[in-house]
């Protein structure tokens, strides 16, 4: 059964996938965390509030978010996309150009808001929550999902994969975070 | 009358020191002619990107001046980035607005509003540190010194005609991800 993570876990192993990203540069912040708030990430994106460490950019949409991303990508700074599934859906001409055809690496924390704790994801009651891991496969990106804290690992891995293949990667956030 | 974009983009060249600059849809083909082999990258293949676009470079590069050439028509398709943009305060954005009032691409069709849309009051009421309207082109070039020095966010509606090719009809340039991986080497050796 899937378990909620908590928030603490997932900033820490963020700063960590992002030290680690940063090699020997002390530049602060350490990271850039762009969000559309996510309902389901909404224990995160409190604790981020708190966190010097990173700077949290809130954008309007997730069309932005991807260019901001871009723009850090070029500037040589490590981010990290928190979204909801719903995001994705409408952020998807944007990831193609930006992440895809631009062949920019971006990693993605998507929110599964609504997803059932006691049903797999391809059998929701909820489209928002079926339509997620096809429309990553459709696109070919790679994905995991973070059913757990035992899954937090997840994160730097996709992180760096988005890197290794110079495209987006993301990782599924099951149940809401707490 | 309205300035030409071609005379505008060219007084920026003479200007623009080292500043980043990221051209989009109709300055593209003529920036590239004016600008070639520089510190620029275009928002090409995600219309309506280039403000979020240069929010990023200039959050990255604090140090360096940042400069959108953005269309009006563009900016419309993503016209929460203001807010974004001035919620995030980078000091060293500049974010120009071509207003021409049409969809020049795509064949000329009105934005909508067309030219009664007033980006000015827009980006103040998102939060800019300073937003105004350009209609000369002696007047732009009086005021191209603060544009590349004064605290950002500023936006600046120049009132423009239409730009003599498109990226339609002048179809040359890198790709996007070309152009990335270009200003990436670029910037990791001036720093």
């Amino acid at each position: 059964m899937p378990e909620s993570i908590p928030a603490p876990l997932i900033i820490d192993t963020l700063k960590d996938t992002f030290r680690e990203a940063r090699g020997t540069s002390t530049r602060e912040p350490l990271g850039w965390i762009l969000s559309v708030p996510d309902t389901h990430q909404k224990t995160v994106l409190a604790a981020l509030d708190k966190e010097r460490a990173l700077r949290v950019v809130t954008c309007a949409t997730e069309d932005e978010a991807n260019a901001v991303a871009a723009g850090l990508w070029i500037g040589g700074e490590p981010c990290a996309l928190m979204i909801q599934h719903a995001g994705l859906y409408a952020s998807v001409n944007t990831i193609r150009g930006v992440a895809m055809d631009g062949r920019v690496p971006i990693f993605y924390i998507i929110g599964l808001l609504s997803r059932e704790k006691d049903r797999d994801l391809k059998d929701s009651r909820h489209s928002m929550v079926r339509y997620a891991e096809p429309l990553l496969d459709t696109f070919g990106v790679p994905h995991a999902r973070l059913e757990g804290p035992d899954d937090v690992h997840r994160i730097p891995e996709y992180y760096r994969l988005s890197r290794e293949r110079r495209g987006p990667a993301a990782v599924l956030v099951g149940l809401e975070t707490i | 009358m309205a300035m030409k974009p071609e005379d505008v983009l060219r007084a920026i060249a003479a200007a623009r020191g080292d500043a980043i600059c990221v051209p989009t849809m109709t300055t593209s083909p003529a920036w590239r002619t004016i600008a070639p082999d520089d510190l620029s990258v275009g928002c090409t293949g995600f219309m309506g990107g280039a403000s979020s676009l240069g929010l990023g470079l200039a959050l990255a590069m604090p140090k360096r001046r940042v400069v959108v050439f953005d269309g009006d028509g563009s900016l419309l398709m993503q016209l929460g980035s203001l807010a974004t943009i001035a919620g995030a305060r980078p000091r060293n954005l500049t974010h120009l607005l071509f207003k021409n009032g049409v969809y020049h691409t795509s064949g000329a069709q009105e934005i909508p509003g067309g030219l009664t849309v007033d980006f000015v009051q827009m980006a103040k009421g998102a939060g800019y540190r300073k937003a105004y309207a350009v209609t000369d082109l002696d007047d732009f070039k009086r005021r191209l010194p603060s544009i590349f020095t004064e605290e950002g966010p500023l936006l600046v509606e120049l009132h423009t005609g239409l730009a003599d090719k498109t990226p339609m009809t002048d179809r040359g340039g890198l790709a996007f991800n070309q152009q990335v991986e270009n200003l990436r080497k670029k910037l990791d050796k001036v720093g």
